[in-house]
């Protein structure tokens, strides 16, 4: 199973050849937020998308029947097609699987219906807007844009692993044969309740995010949305198809312990679960992308979950949220991207806004400066709300192995 | 400001501190008996700091007032949270 | 594909405008009578007067006082059902056990109720902390595994009125790969103001007959290899096929039918040989695929069970109530041994779903 076809709308770039170079410059998204009202805040920096046009990516939908996270999840979708050289036509004659992940799916929208609510009463809502609503619009988009009637599509709310999520159910469709393709990854459009409710939980940073540092002082939220083709090595080696990395494999399980606080020993089991899915040993992971929040509770715990799993050498272990924020539901597509993109360029995207490393978290984050380096393995974390941890392990293809 | 003042007593009345009292018990799910002036919400009640900027919040809201969250490591106890309550009141 | 495990559904039960647990369900079905109450306006400030709730559902009184202080309606119905379920069966959960749960967005009146501080407080920060899971979609999935200990994958997919059965292949899924020994899937949606207004808003030119209603469903679901060696479960009924497609222009017709065909044709299964089909027949949207599947299958077949409208648009919970329907119907009916039902959906915003099961036959197993 490869990854023929990455689409990305994000904060530091759009598409996957300006996000590689965003993370090979270690560029950051943060800016003070403009996509809502932050009066009362005494402070509001995020990584939001500039200058994004959904008129450049709908072809057959009217913008305004679509949420800001659809449209990202629809632009990530026809850009990753693009880059996988697809042509739609010939996607719609195929079987495939169009799932998409989100934590907050259109809330901008459900926020803009409850001022109407409050202002004017709820018989004065909009119904279009009360039609962008329901979550299953972030997939149900790509397929109705691209024209892609003979796919199963739906949306998976499973919060801030769910990107890693729709691309394990992809794995595993593309795999069994079912499908021919998968069209997965993640989407989220910044909204103020989830700023609001880190912010009151005091895990929002006020400059911005450093993961693993000891003055970190927490998350920015993000929004974007990031998207992949995924194929059978032997459709890919049919049409002659780029490939980017191989899926090896990937591991899901639930804490089942708190609704907010990451567990230590389930984490490290969901990257056992990993291991063991993708036939990989823990000395041949190269590299970690950590779901790295930045927050006091994730980066520790996270990390002696890994040294629990890889004792006292781990991998480097780095954030993409120290450039791109916490893009949410897309966090971990957008990762596992950047692990692809690492794969097929040869470096390491580094932790940026790093001072000094927390004697908590004892790993090599790579920090500030990208490196150079040859990786076989990479790792890729999402965690997660509600205990919903996931995560996903990428591989460098080479044609060298296959024959013998 | 730390461990000092914790020691000291808040000028609040009875009634306050019923009213806070039964905050804090309806969030620690326990029966206002089982907590004293010093027991400790996580040693001794099993909260965890979600529940402590849940009770903070809900101080806010019963009271009408606003609580720098910076005054969380304070509110250990009954006795923390009397102080902090307190001081944003103007008690 | 040939080779992969037979999947069956060992234990199911719900909780639905006809009550809490599997046998109110049961009992509701048999007699297939309307749930439509009048509303306590006090209570539910929507656009209508009616609505088919489950009764006497309070959440406090359903499940204790302890960890529902904050719990919302939506993962009460999750947790109660999964509750009953387990209970049921004397089943027990771990590591090994995966919660698969359709949904249309969690709860919608949650998010809103939380959103609300942010508008309406002094400052927009001033949110109630311990509510902010319940404005994330995966709350019920989430609240349901630490209730019961459900440490395996824990999935919320969001897919509308067919959420149900695109639930169920998800979960197949798992189960084929090995991710998990046995799969809860279900779906849920609860009854709320905010939800009422959100659908009136949507669809206005819907006709007032259409009530909105609620519950939760959830199977057991798991390979016929893993129930066997467990001893005490048997099948209910088989897992043959489930698909789910995308129809692109405004009628649902030529996919629905095409999605049928194909699933037939995977399972290898005749069109006569459907003993029971049901379609959701709720609202105009609904009585269109009701028309559809009673053309495939005649009206004898799409009678057998009572379809979606007893219980009001149950959204996302609508097919996996269903399935429940079938399995209840099949219950009292020995001549269902062995046949076929088929359970279809066709969502308004663009799915179309369905899902072929055997019922077992207690004779031949």
């Amino acid at each position: 199973m490869v990854l023929t076809g990455l689409g990305v709308v994000s904060s530091i770039g759009f598409g996957p050849q300006e996000f590689a170079a965003g993370l090979r410059a270690g560029r950051s998204g943060a800016r003070p937020i403009s996509v809502f009202d932050t009066t009362g805040f005494e402070y509001a920096n995020g990584c939001e998308v500039v200058g994004f046009d959904p008129t450049e990516w709908l072809r057959v939908t009217d913008p305004a029947d679509l949420g800001r996270a659809s449209q990202f999840s629809v632009a990530a979708a026809r850009m990753a097609v693009r880059d996988a050289g697809l042509e739609e036509s010939e996607l719609a004659g195929k079987r495939g699987l169009v799932s998409v992940g989100t934590t907050d799916g259109e809330a901008v929208d459900l926020e803009a219906l409850l001022e109407t609510s409050l202002n004017s009463g709820s018989a004065a809502m909009d119904g279009q807007t009360a039609r962008r609503v329901p979550a299953t619009m972030l997939s149900l988009a790509i397929a109705r844009e691209l024209g892609l009637s003979n796919v199963s599509a739906y949306t998976i709310a499973t919060a801030c692993s769910a990107g890693n999520y729709a691309i394990g159910d992809g794995f595993d469709a593309v795999r069994s044969g079912e499908v021919e393709f998968a069209l997965c990854g993640g989407a989220d459009a910044m909204c103020r309740k989830t700023f609001a409710g880190f912010y009151r939980l005091g895990t929002i940073a006020p400059d911005c995010c450093r993961p693993f540092d000891a003055d970190r002082k927490g998350i920015l939220t993000g929004e974007g949305a990031g998207l992949l083709v995924l194929e059978s090595l032997d459709s890919a080696r049919a049409r002659g198809a780029r490939i980017y990395a191989e899926v090896l494999g990937y591991g899901l399980n639930c804490d089942a312990y708190h609704q907010v606080a990451p567990n230590q020993e389930s984490i490290q089991r969901c990257m056992r679960l990993a291991l063991e899915d993708a036939g990989v040993k823990p000395h041949e992971v190269d590299l970690i992308s950590a779901h790295g929040t930045g927050t006091q509770a994730n980066d520790v715990t996270e990390t002696r979950a890994i040294r629990g799993l890889y004792g006292d050498q781990p991998p480097r272990t780095i954030s993409v949220k120290s450039m791109l924020g916490h893009t949410m539901g897309a966090a971990s597509a957008l990762g596992a991207i950047a692990c692809a993109l690492a794969i097929t360029h040869g470096f390491i995207p580094p932790t940026i806004n790093h001072r000094s490393s927390d004697p908590e978290c004892e790993i090599d984050c790579v920090p500030n400066e990208s490196i150079e380096a040859d990786l076989r393995v990479v790792q890729n974390n999402g965690l997660a709300f509600g205990g919903n941890n996931a995560s996903l392990i990428l591989g460098k293809y080479s044609e060298k192995e296959l024959v013998s | 400001m730390s461990t000092e003042n914790i020691t000291t007593t808040a000028a609040i009345s009875p009634e306050q501190a019923e009213r806070i009292k039964r905050v804090v018990c309806e969030i620690l799910e326990i029966g206002e008996d089982e907590v004293t002036e010093t027991s400790l919400f996580i040693e001794d009640h099993e909260a965890d700091s979600l529940r402590a900027i849940e009770i903070l919040a809900s101080l806010e809201k019963e009271f009408g007032v606003v609580i720098d969250q910076a005054e969380l490591p304070k509110m250990v106890n009954l006795r923390g949270v009397h102080l902090v309550t307190a001081d944003a009141a103007g008690w | 594909m040939t080779t992969e495990p037979r999947l069956v559904i060992t234990a199911w039960s719900a909780v639905s405008p006809y009550g809490i647990g599997r046998e109110s369900f049961v009992d509701g079905i048999a007699s297939s009578t309307s749930t439509v109450t009048e509303l306590d306006q006090d209570l539910w400030q929507g656009p209508t007067s009616r609505g088919c709730l489950v009764p006497g559902f309070d959440i406090r009184e359903v499940l204790g006082a302890k960890g529902t202080r904050k719990m919302d309606r939506v993962t009460a119905l999750v947790v109660s059902t999964v509750g009953q379920l387990l209970a049921d069966g004397g089943i027990s959960t771990g590591e090994d056990t995966a919660l698969v749960l359709g949904s249309t967005m969690g709860s919608a009146q949650s998010i809103m109720d939380f959103t609300k501080d942010v508008l309406v407080r002094e400052l927009p920060y001033l949110v109630d902390p311990a509510k902010m899971p319940n404005s994330v979609m995966n709350c019920a999935a989430g609240a349901c595994a630490i209730w019961h200990g459900l440490k395996g994958p824990n999935t919320t997919l969001a897919g509308g009125q067919a959420a149900g059965l695109m639930a169920l292949d998800y979960a197949r899924r798992l189960l084929i790969h090995d991710r998990a020994a046995k799969v809860l899937v279900g779906a849920a949606e609860e009854y709320s103001t905010e939800r009422a207004w959100l659908d009136r808003h949507s669809w206005p030119a819907e006709t007032p007959d259409r009530v909105l209603g609620e519950g939760c469903a959830v199977l057991l679901v798991e390979t016929a290899d893993q129930a066997a060696l467990t001893g005490g479960r048997t099948p209910l009924a088989e897992v043959l096929a489930t698909e789910s497609r995308v129809y692109l222009e405004g009628d649902p017709t030529k996919v629905l039918i095409a999605c049928v065909q194909s699933v037939l044709a995977r399972a290898g299964v005749r069109a006569d040989e459907v003993w029971a089909a049901v379609p959701s027949s709720v609202g105009d949207r609904g009585r269109l695929e009701s028309g559809v599947v009673r053309s495939l299958f005649g009206a004898e077949v799409v009678d057998r069970v009572p379809t979606g409208d007893v219980l009001g648009d149950t959204g996302a919970a609508s097919a996996a109530l269903r399935i429940a329907a079938v399995l209840s119907v099949a219950e009292h009916s020995p001549e269902a041994a062995g046949r076929v039902a088929l359970v279809t959906s066709a969502d308004r915003y663009g799915t179309v779903a369905c899902s072929l099961l055997r019922l077992a036959d207690p004779a031949s197993s």
